[in-house]
């Protein structure tokens, strides 16, 4: 984040919060799809997600007046999402049906790209098994390529600690795949 | 084998960060930190992988949804504080002066009953000077009568006992 970037954060807040809609806008559009996305992570489908960051959004809005610049915007929505989102999917986690695809019978031409996307299902279920804040920094990390500095603003942790939730989040993510055993029913 | 890399270092190798020699000769070396360096690269790829899958909104709609949202709650909130401040204030008044009244009279009561009583005194009767003697009179005309009734002596007997007694006092 530049502080270009920032300073402009700061007017759209400031002009929002005298009244003018379109800074609403031009917030939005700055943000939307980042926090859609992250909330996309963790519930895994499109109107959840929508639902997730509606609220994320609505509570970012209500409490911008309160917002201290002390980090930077773009970190203080990431923080609010994450915790929007683990509380969601800690109250919803005794809800999780596993989904199983019935792939039917298929033609030998399109085989390889099933394999594929078997395999790739296969891995997001193991990172569905990570604790919800581990999942959380993996994939700030590597799908919305935060750096470590803003993860760490964004929960609150140091550098050293994010790194190595990056770390053994991987490994264990290793040890599922050696043993599938250690899986939990999702 | 000692030395081997933490979970900070395979991090950022995987952030492209170069290692120092000895870590280099180290990973080289070693299976065991040369087989996590190799599942943590291929993770690493296979989580990259998994972004593409995210379908999109419409963002036109989102962006009104969260507007009309807002507006909802905004309004809401408005009336939440128009009823408080409006005419819920009277029964508020209203409560505050009777609770007032209520903790004004138990005071009130409360230090009436702690002081001490004074103990009671029955009033003195007033003072009368003692009349040096009452003489019962009847009304003026039976007195009259009764004085010119007297004979000579009575009547000088009278008259010695009025100007020896200058305190005495009608009763009527």
């Amino acid at each position: 984040m530049t502080s270009g970037n920032t300073n402009a954060d700061t007017d759209l807040v400031e002009r929002y919060l005298a009244g003018d809609m379109t800074a609403f806008d031009e917030l939005m559009i700055r943000y939307e799809r980042q926090i859609y996305r992250v909330c996309y992570r963790f519930v895994e489908n499109r109107e959840d997600a929508m639902d997730l960051a509606q609220e994320v959004f609505i509570k970012a809005f209500e409490h911008l007046a309160g917002f201290r610049k002390e980090s930077s915007l773009k970190t203080w929505l990431y923080r609010i999402a994450m915790n929007h989102c683990i509380n969601h999917v800690k109250k919803q986690s005794h809800e999780f049906v596993e989904v199983t695809e019935n792939i039917g019978s298929v033609r030998a031409s399109v085989q390889s790209h099933l394999e594929e996307r078997e395999q790739r299902e296969h891995f997001r279920r193991l990172v569905k098994q990570l604790p919800p804040k581990q999942k959380a920094i993996l994939e700030l990390r590597i799908n919305e390529q935060l750096s470590y500095e803003e993860i760490a603003s964004i929960s609150g942790r140091s550098v050293s600690t994010i790194k190595a939730s990056v770390f053994f989040a991987l490994e264990k993510l290793r040890k599922l795949v050696k043993d599938p055993t250690l899986m939990k029913k999702v | 084998m000692f030395g081997h890399l933490k979970a900070e270092d395979f991090v950022n190798l995987m952030d492209g960060t170069e290692l120092s020699a000895t870590q280099r000769k180290h990973i080289a070396g070693c299976s065991q930190c040369h087989a996590t360096w190799e599942y943590m690269r291929s993770a690493h790829s296979e989580m990259s992988s998994m972004e593409t899958d995210i379908p999109e909104p419409d963002w036109s709609s989102f962006r009104s949804s969260v507007r009309d949202e807002l507006l909802s709650r905004s309004i809401q909130r408005q009336s939440t504080v128009r009823r408080w401040t409006g005419w819920a204030i009277r029964p508020a008044t209203a409560w505050a002066l009777s609770l007032l009244l209520a903790v004004g009279v138990t005071t009130v009561t409360v230090l009436w009953k702690s002081t001490p009583p004074v103990p009671y005194a029955a009033p003195k009767p007033p003072v009368v000077e003692p009349a040096a003697e009452v003489i019962e009179a009847g009304p003026e005309k039976a007195l009259f009568e009764d004085v010119m009734a007297l004979g000579e002596e009575q009547q000088e007997q009278l008259r010695r006992m009025l100007e020896s007694s200058p305190s005495v006092t009608y009763k009527r």
